[in-house]
C-alpha cells in the first residue's frame, strides 16, 4: 500500500535513475584484477600462485619434455613466485634423490642451459610424494600436503594436476581426484585444472567411456587435453596465415583449391617404443589427432572470436562434416602399410617385424594413407590426402594446398604448361611457406617456369620459439584452453579413425611388410592418389 | 658515372655466416642504380654445386625493408654497418648507409655496393640484401634526403636509424622523417644530459602520431629497459598486493654518476623513462615537474656527482614523490641502478626495490617489514644487433612505449 502525506515519488525513467535505484550513487572501486604495469610486456596476465601436482613424474615424458619446459617457463619468469610442484609417482624417492633425477634430465633435454642458481631455485619448489595410483592413503596424504600448502604459500587453492602417465591409469588417478576431493573448486577462488597427455581412448568407445569417467568427477570446462601438436609455433601460425590476411580466405574453398595433401613423414622407426607401437600403430598415433587436427585448422570456418570455444565449435564441425567410412569405404580410401628393411639417412635399417619388441607376425601399420571428403559447403568435392609414416626417406611435416589450374590454356607455344599454384606450409622441420607460381623464362620466346616463393621462418624471426609443451603448459595455468581439445572434438575424431582400424581388424591378414624403409610408403599409396588424376607432392 | 665491379671468388658458403657475393663502387646515383640492376643478374651469384657445374643459388631478392642509416660520420657509419651486416640473413632489406664528409668542399658521391648474403640452411637458396654505403660531400651533404629517396625500393616500409645525436628539429630531420615510417635512436647515447632531445623527440610524436603515415618511434634505450619493466610489475602480479598499485606514494631511481662529470654531463635518459612508464601505466600526471635540487652546502651538481632531481606526480587527491638521484657507481654513466617504489594500502605499507646485479635484475619486497623472497630476472645487456632485430621485428607503434615517452617529456618539460 502506498504511504501518504510524504512526497511523490517518481519512477525512473533514464538509464541513470535506474542505476542508482538499484545499485546506489557507489562509485565502482578500482579494478584490481589487471596488473596495470604488465600492458605490452611479454605477459599482460601470468598465471595465480598454484601448485601443480604431476602424476607419472618418473616416467619418460615428464623428464624429457614436462620437466624441461616447466624450467624454462622459470627461467624466465612466466611462473609465478610462488608456483610448487609436487611430482607423484611409485618410485621410492626422496626430495633430494628425485631432485638429483630432474636435474640430469635437465641437462639433457633443456632447450636452453639452465643458469646454476637459477636451477637450484627451480628445483627447490619440486617435492616428491611416493605413491601408488591405487593407493587410497597415498592420495588422502596428497590432499592433506596439498592444504598444508596452500596455508603456507598462499597459493588459495589453485591447483593444475598434471596426468604424464600411462593412459590406462587415467581412470584410477581420475577417481581418486574425486575420491579426496581435490576436484572441488573453491567459492570465490581455488580453481583446480587438469592436464591429460594423449591418447585418450584408443577407439571410439574408450574415449567416451574415458570421457565419461572423467566427466564425472570434472566439468569439461576443467579439463585441457593435450595435443602437443597444437602447440607448435607454426600450427598456431597457421590460423594467424588463415585468419590474419585477407588475400588467401577468398581462395580457400572449392571453387578455388583442387585438392588438399597432408603428410606427416619420420625417417625414425619405432626406437624404443616397439611395445607401444604394437598396440597403437601411425593412425592410432598420429592420424586420429595430429592429422586431423591439421585438417581441421586447414578446414574450419573463421570462427565468430578467438576463444577457446569458438574456435573448437569450428574444429568439431569439420570433423562432423567427414562422411564415417564403412568397410566398402575402408578398403578405397584408405591404404596401410609396413615397413621391411631398406636404406634410411645413407644407413641400413632392420624391418619394423624386427624391431625391439615387436611381433615377428605383426599386422601393426607403420603408414597409413587416406582420402577424406568434408561434406560442407566450402569443400564438398574437394579431396584431402592424407599420409603418416615412419620410416619414410625424410623428416617433414607439411600441409599442401593445391590450387586448381588455369581455366583456359593461354600460352599453347609455351613447351610446358604451367603447374596450378602450389601454397606449402611447412610445419617441421623449416618451418614456413613457400606459394609456387609460373614465371616466363627470359628470351625471346614465351616458355614458362615454376618457381617459388620461400618463407622461412628462422630467417624472418630472430626470436627463439618457446617448444610446444612450454606454450601448452603456460596456457593450462592461464585457464586459457584454445589449443586444448575437448571432450566432443577427441569423439569426433575417433568417430572417423575408429571404423578404419575396426575394418582391419575384421578383414583379412595384410601383406606385410609392403614398402621398404626409406620410400615413400606402398605402392598402393600412390595408387589412391593417381587414380584421382593426382599425385603425391615430393617433398 | 665511374663504375668498377670487383669479382669476387664462389666461395662456398657456411650455414649462418654472412658472405659478400657482390662488390662495386660508383660516383652517381645513375651508377648507384645500375650496379642494383647488375647485383642479380651478377655471375659472381652463382656457385659450384655438387655435381661441379654452375648452380645459381639465390632464387629470388630477398628485402623486407628499406633500412636507411644517417651518419654524421663515417665512422659511426661504420659501426652500425657492421651491426646490419650480422642481419642481412635474419632481416633481409635494402641498406642505405649514408654519411656527410668536406662541407665546405665541392659536392661529391662515393658509394660502394654489396651483396650480402646467408645461407639459411644448407639445401635452400642463400638470401641476399643489398647495401648501400654512401659518403656525399660538399652540398650533397646537405641534402641527404634527395640522394635517399630516389634509392629507396617502393612499397617497402622504411626505417631510419639515427645513431648518435640526430638534429631532430632540423631541415634534414623533417625531410628524411617525411619518407620514414620508424625512427630509432639511442637516447642513452645523446650527448649531455638528453633532455632536450628528449623534447624535441616527444614533439615529433606529437606531431606524427595521428592516423595513417604515423611515424613510430623505438628508443634503444627504452627496449632495454623491457627486463626491468617485467621484474616491477612482477611485484604487483600477487592478487592481495595488487591494490599497493593505487597507493604508491613514492617513486626513487638511482642512476650511475662519475665524480667530476659535471652538473649536465650525464645523460638521464634511462632513469627518466623508468619513470615515464610507471606515471604512464598508473595514469599519475606531473604535478610539479622534475627539477634539479641544491643541497645546503653543496653545488648546484650535488657535489659534483650528477643532477639530483626530484618532483611530484599525482593522482586524484593523491601525491607521489619522484626522485631522480646519482649514485657513484662504476657502470656507465647515465645507468640505471635502482628502482624503488612505496606504497601504502589502509595501514599497510609495500616497498620494492628493484636493482641491477650483473647479467639480472632483483627484485626485494617488503611488506610491512616482512621480506618477500627475492625474484631474479635474467637481464643481459642486449646489443645492438638484438635491439636492432627487435625493432625491426616490431610492428606499429608501441602505445605504451609512445606513452612512456610523453610522460618522461612532461616530467622535465621547461617552463
Amino acid at each position: 500500500m502506498a504511504r501518504t502525506g510524504g512526497p511523490a515519488t517518481t519512477p525512473p525513467r533514464t538509464i541513470r535513475e535506474e542505476r542508482i535505484e538499484r545499485i546506489g550513487r557507489r562509485r565502482r572501486s578500482v579494478r584490481h584484477d589487471v596488473n596495470p604495469l604488465r600492458e605490452g610486456l611479454r605477459l599482460e596476465r601470468v598465471p595465480d600462485p598454484h601448485v601443480m601436482v604431476l602424476f607419472g613424474a618418473t616416467g619418460d615424458l615428464s623428464h624429457r619434455k614436462v620437466f624441461p619446459a616447466l624450467a624454462q617457463l622459470w627461467r624466465t619468469n612466466l611462473l609465478p613466485q610462488d608456483w610448487q610442484l609436487v611430482a607423484v609417482g611409485r618410485r621410492p624417492h626422496d626430495d633430494a634423490t628425485f631432485r638429483a633425477e630432474i636435474t640430469a634430465s635437465l641437462e639433457q633435454y633443456s632447450r636452453v642451459r639452465l643458469e646454476s642458481d637459477v636451477a637450484a631455485q627451480f628445483l627447490g619448489r619440486i617435492s616428491y610424494h611416493q605413491g601408488d595410483f591405487g593407493d587410497d592413503e597415498a592420495f588422502d596424504r596428497l590432499a592433506v600436503r596439498l592444504d598444508a600448502m596452500d596455508a603456507e604459500l598462499g597459493t588459495q587453492g589453485d591447483r593444475l594436476f598434471y596426468l604424464a602417465t600411462q593412459s590406462s591409469a587415467f581412470p584410477q588417478i581420475v577417481a581418486q581426484l574425486g575420491r579426496t576431493g581435490l576436484d572441488h573448486e573453491l567459492h570465490g577462488g581455488g580453481w583446480r585444472r587438469i592436464v591429460i597427455e594423449k591418447p585418450f581412448g584408443r577407439d571410439l568407445d574408450s574415449a567416451r567411456k574415458l570421457n565419461r569417467e572423467v566427466g564425472r568427477v570434472f566439468r569439461e570446462s576443467q579439463v585441457y587435453r593435450i595435443d602437443h601438436y597444437l602447440g607448435k609455433e607454426t600450427v598456431r601460425n597457421l590460423m594467424v596465415f588463415r585468419f590474419g590476411n585477407g588475400i588467401f580466405e577468398p581462395l580457400w574453398n572449392r571453387r578455388y583449391v583442387d585438392h588438399v595433401q597432408i603428410t606427416m613423414a619420420e625417417s625414425l622407426g619405432v626406437e624404443e617404443r616397439g611395445s607401444f607401437y604394437e598396440e597403437t600403430g601411425a593412425t592410432r598415433d598420429v592420424v586420429q589427432n595430429h592429422l586431423l587436427q591439421l585438417l581441421t585448422l586447414v578446414a574450419m570456418e573463421p570462427p565468430a572470436t578467438f576463444d577457446a570455444d569458438a574456435l573448437r565449435d569450428e574444429k568439431v564441425k569439420v570433423l562432423r562434416a567427414i562422411p564415417e567410412f564403412g568397410a566398402a569405404d575402408v578398403a578405397a580410401n584408405v591404404v596401410r602399410g609396413q615397413y621391411g628393411p631398406g636404406w634410411v639417412e645413407a644407413k641400413p635399417v632392420q624391418g619394423y617385424r624386427a624391431e625391439t619388441a615387436v611381433d615377428a607376425q605383426s599386422e601393426t601399420e607403420t603408414f597409413m594413407a587416406t582420402r577424406l571428403q568434408i561434406d560442407d559447403w566450402r569443400w564438398s568435392g574437394v579431396p584431402f590426402y592424407l599420409r603418416a609414416g615412419k620410416r619414410l626417406p625424410k623428416r617433414a611435416t607439411e600441409i599442401a594446398i593445391q590450387f586448381k589450374g588455369v581455366p583456359h590454356r593461354l600460352f599453347r607455344d609455351s613447351a610446358v604448361d604451367p603447374q596450378p599454384n602450389l601454397l606449402a606450409i611447412r610445419i617441421q622441420p623449416d618451418e614456413g611457406i613457400l606459394l609456387r607460381f609460373g614465371s616466363k623464362v627470359p628470351g625471346l620466346g614465351l616458355d614458362i617456369r615454376t618457381v617459388t616463393m620461400d618463407f622461412t621462418y628462422g630467417s624472418a624471426f630472430s626470436v627463439d620459439s618457446p617448444d610446444a609443451y612450454e606454450t601448452l603448459l603456460l596456457d593450462a595455468m592461464l585457464g586459457d584452453a584454445s589449443l586444448f581439445t575437448r571432450a566432443d572434438e577427441v569423439e569426433a575424431a575417433w568417430a572417423i579413425a575408429t571404423p578404419i582400424v575396426d575394418s582391419w581388424v575384421n578383414g583379412p591378414a595384410p601383406d606385410f611388410p609392403n614398402y621398404v624403409a626409406g620410400t615413400w610408403g606402398p605402392n598402393a599409396a600412390d595408387t589412391l592418389i593417381e587414380r584421382d588424376g593426382r599425385h603425391w607432392r615430393r617433398i | 658515372m665511374h663504375a668498377t665491379d670487383e669479382a669476387l671468388g664462389l666461395d662456398a658458403p657456411t650455414v649462418g655466416d654472412p658472405l659478400l657475393r657482390f662488390s662495386s663502387r660508383t660516383t652517381s646515383l645513375a651508377g648507384i642504380e645500375a650496379e642494383l640492376a647488375k647485383v642479380w643478374a651478377a655471375t659472381s651469384l652463382t656457385t659450384t654445386g655438387d655435381t661441379g657445374e654452375a648452380e645459381r643459388r639465390v632464387s629470388a631478392r630477398t628485402s623486407v625493408l628499406n633500412l636507411v642509416v644517417i651518419a654524421r660520420q663515417p665512422e659511426i657509419g661504420a659501426r652500425a654497418a657492421a651491426v646490419i651486416r650480422m642481419l642481412a640473413g635474419r632481416h633481409p632489406s635494402r641498406t642505405l648507409i649514408v654519411s656527410s664528409a668536406d662541407p665546405d668542399g665541392p659536392s661529391w658521391l662515393d658509394a660502394h655496393i654489396q651483396a650480402i648474403c646467408m645461407l639459411p640452411r644448407p639445401d635452400a637458396a642463400e638470401t641476399c640484401a643489398e647495401f648501400i654505403d654512401l659518403v656525399a660531400g660538399g652540398e650533397a651533404g646537405r641534402h641527404v634526403a634527395a640522394i635517399v629517396a630516389p634509392l629507396l625500393v617502393h612499397d617497402l616500409p622504411v626505417t631510419l636509424w639515427w645513431p648518435g645525436d640526430p638534429p631532430l628539429g632540423t631541415r634534414q630531420a623533417v625531410d628524411m622523417l617525411a619518407m620514414a615510417d620508424r625512427l630509432v635512436v639511442d637516447g642513452s647515447h645523446w650527448s649531455g644530459d638528453g633532455l632536450d632531445r628528449l623534447q624535441v623527440l616527444a614533439r615529433l610524436v606529437g606531431e606524427h602520431g595521428a592516423g595513417i603515415g604515423e611515424l613510430a618511434v623505438s628508443d634503444f634505450a627504452m627496449i632495454r629497459q623491457s627486463r626491468w619493466r617485467e621484474a616491477i610489475a612482477s611485484s604487483f602480479d600477487r592478487p592481495e598486493l595488487r591494490p599497493f598499485l593505487s597507493g604508491i606514494t613514492a617513486i626513487t631511481v638511482r642512476y650511475a654518476a662519475h665524480r667530476g662529470a659535471g652538473p649536465w654531463g650525464t645523460n638521464l635518459i634511462k632513469p627518466l623513462y623508468h619513470v615515464g612508464w610507471l606515471a604512464s601505466r598508473l595514469g599519475l600526471v606531473v604535478a610539479a615537474p622534475l627539477r634539479p635540487v641544491v643541497p645546503d652546502g653543496a653545488s648546484e651538481s650535488g657535489d659534483d656527482l650528477g643532477l639530483r632531481m626530484t618532483g611530484r606526480l599525482r593522482a586524484s587527491r593523491r601525491s607521489v614523490a619522484v626522485a631522480v638521484l646519482p649514485m657513484a657507481s662504476p657502470m656507465p654513466p647515465g645507468t640505471t641502478l635502482t628502482v624503488e617504489l612505496s606504497a601504502e594500502r589502509r595501514g599497510a605499507s609495500l616497498e620494492v626495490v628493484v636493482s641491477a646485479e650483473a647479467d639480472a635484475v632483483m627484485v626485494h619486497a617488503t611488506v610491512d617489514g616482512r621480506s618477500m623472497p627475492v625474484r631474479r630476472f635474467m637481464a643481459p645487456r642486449r646489443t645492438e644487433v638484438e635491439l636492432l632485430a627487435e625493432t625491426i621485428e616490431s610492428v606499429g607503434r608501441d602505445p605504451v612505449a609512445v606513452a612512456a615517452l610523453l610522460a618522461a617529456a612532461e616530467l622535465v618539460r621547461p617552463t
